[in-house]
């Protein structure tokens, strides 16, 4: 019971983490960004890149990741989403074709087989006979810190409120002197570098592999959506049903159902109440 | 110099005309009303000065060619906008929905937020709540009250009072004309009520069909037994 407690403890802050960056590009930008796996696995391999092939320090390999995943979400911007201004399909359906070239570009740099990162930390601690590795104690504490320091941001700073200001009427926003340009571009910039925070821990929890995109963005769709857009305290509550959830079927029933009840849960929410859990009524 | 001076100003959406050589002009600390009925392009025109929708023509303010300029450089320039949708930021409080206002003043919070509760106390006692909870006539202090964070030198106000009672009319009414009197601020109002218009501004522009059919004073415009039948009720 208590090891179910602090694995889905673990788990559900690590989905946070990776949620957060999904949810703002979908609340400020509007965009269901597909390709927001690609941030999760370039920030892991370049993590991986950093610390584990050219032996720089941990911390570096880390702002590296976070810095090539800014830079990533600043050109998909600059270079997709503007010049595709208005049309949500064609930005979804070319951001995941980047997806997939990245993948490619991955495969070719790192080659096809999975790779394991070394701890973040290494060592194990048995909590009440649960064995809990120091490296996922890190990486929840250090993705709670990076939540409660967005939240922050967005609560406490001109330019987080100018991005909640562009969420929710853009011409109001334009009216106060906010140049909605200005803030998407920041939206998606960090955006990218929470997806890379989230690459490099998501891959320290499981392996780094080209494929390791998929499931993030599956999680990230699913605490969104059932969580409703624009709320990091909905998106943070639902990052632990999910994480629970999973848990809990893997521990009682077979890891193979690990992503069924989720799925299920998708569905239920979008019929019971399509604008999620936490979501508001969109004016 | 004319605080802002329209020239043969144009303005079209898709191929439909909205503007049609609109020419205005107005003197520092002036209230002017923008008098038509609805469609004849009162709130075109107030986006156009804002920089909101593409024009030809010239807009001037103390002189200078600020045409074609973005939002964000009118609101520097010293333009404020209170529009008649009111675009707040619906989930937000009153006061995240002031402090965006203070985007590009941020150095005049403190002083911008207390005039702000001074012209409207109920602001301060409400400024935890969120305004999509308001009343119509809360979310037009707010309107008011966030165009006025950005230190403006100009107040674009469209439709004060539309759908508003009676009583919070004259409310606002009373606070416009504080925004003049008290703090030197030049005013365009658009309304559909001359008569409320006429309470307000020592001018009147009447707007038909994206054209200017007529300026002056009131007395003036009284005098035009036609003007006075459709916008006066006389």
């Amino acid at each position: 019971m208590l090891q179910i407690i602090i694995q889905g403890l673990l788990l559900s802050g690590l989905y946070a983490l990776i949620a957060m960056g999904f949810m703002l590009i979908f609340s400020i930008g509007r965009t269901l960004n597909l390709a927001y796996g690609a941030y999760i696995m370039v920030g892991g391999y370049i993590y991986f890149w950093l610390s584990q092939q050219l032996g720089l320090p941990k911390l570096i390999g880390f702002a590296g990741a976070v810095a090539v995943g800014a830079i990533m979400g600043l050109l998909k911007h600059r270079l997709i989403v503007k010049p595709l201004k208005g049309d949500p399909v064609a930005v979804e359906i070319s951001t995941l074709i980047l997806a997939v070239i990245m993948q490619s570009a991955v495969v070719l740099v790192f080659g096809d087989a999975s790779k394991i990162l070394l701890p973040i930390i290494p060592g194990v601690v048995t909590i009440s006979g649960a064995q809990v590795t120091y490296n996922i104690v890190a990486a929840t504490l250090m993705s709670w810190v990076i939540i409660l320091a967005l939240y922050a941001f967005i609560r406490g700073t001109h330019t987080g409120r100018a991005m909640q200001a562009v969420s929710m009427d853009q011409k109001g926003a334009a009216i106060s002197g906010v140049d909605p340009d200005r803030i998407n571009m920041i939206t998606w910039a960090i955006s990218g570098g929470l997806g890379a925070a989230g690459g490099v821990f998501f891959a320290s929890y499981t392996q780094l592999s080209p494929g390791m995109w998929v499931a993030p963005v599956i999680i990230s769709v699913a605490i969104v959506i059932v969580g409703g857009i624009g709320s990091i305290i909905g998106t943070l509550i639902v990052a632990h049903i999910i994480g629970f959830l999973e848990i809990i079927v893997v521990a009682v029933w077979a890891p193979e159902l690990r992503g069924v009840f989720t799925m299920l849960l998708i569905i239920g929410v979008l019929i019971m109440r399509p604008q999620g859990l936490f979501g508001r009524e969109e004016h | 110099m004319p605080l802002i001076e329209v020239d043969t100003l144009s303005a079209f959406y898709g191929k439909a005309q909205a503007l049609s050589d609109v020419s205005l002009h107005v003197e520092q600390g002036e209230t002017i009303a923008i008098v038509g009925a609805n469609g004849a392009g009162k709130s075109t025109l107030l986006d156009c000065i804002m920089g909101m929708v593409k024009t030809t023509g010239t807009i001037r303010l103390n002189g200078e060619d600020i045409t074609g300029r973005k939002p964000g450089y009118m609101v520097r320039a010293g333009i404020g906008y209170a529009p008649e949708r009111f675009n707040l930021f619906p989930h937000m409080t009153v006061r995240d929905n002031l402090l965006v206002g203070a985007y590009t003043a941020r150095e005049d919070i403190d002083k911008n937020m207390a005039a702000v509760h001074r012209l409207f106390p109920r602001l301060a006692e409400r400024e935890g709540q969120e305004t999509s909870t308001q009343s119509g006539g809360e979310r037009q202090m707010v309107s008011l009250g966030r165009a006025l964070m950005s230190s403006p030198k100009i107040l674009l106000v469209d439709e004060p009072t539309i759908g508003l009672a009676p009583k919070v009319c004259a409310e606002i009414a009373e606070v416009l004309k504080r925004l003049s009197a008290e703090l030197g601020l030049t005013v365009i109002i658009t309304e559909q009520n001359a008569n409320f218009a006429l309470s307000l501004a020592s001018r009147l522009y009447v707007l038909e069909g994206g054209h200017v059919t007529a300026t002056g004073t009131a007395e003036e415009l009284a005098k035009d037994d036609q003007l006075a039948k459709s916008y006066f009720g006389a």
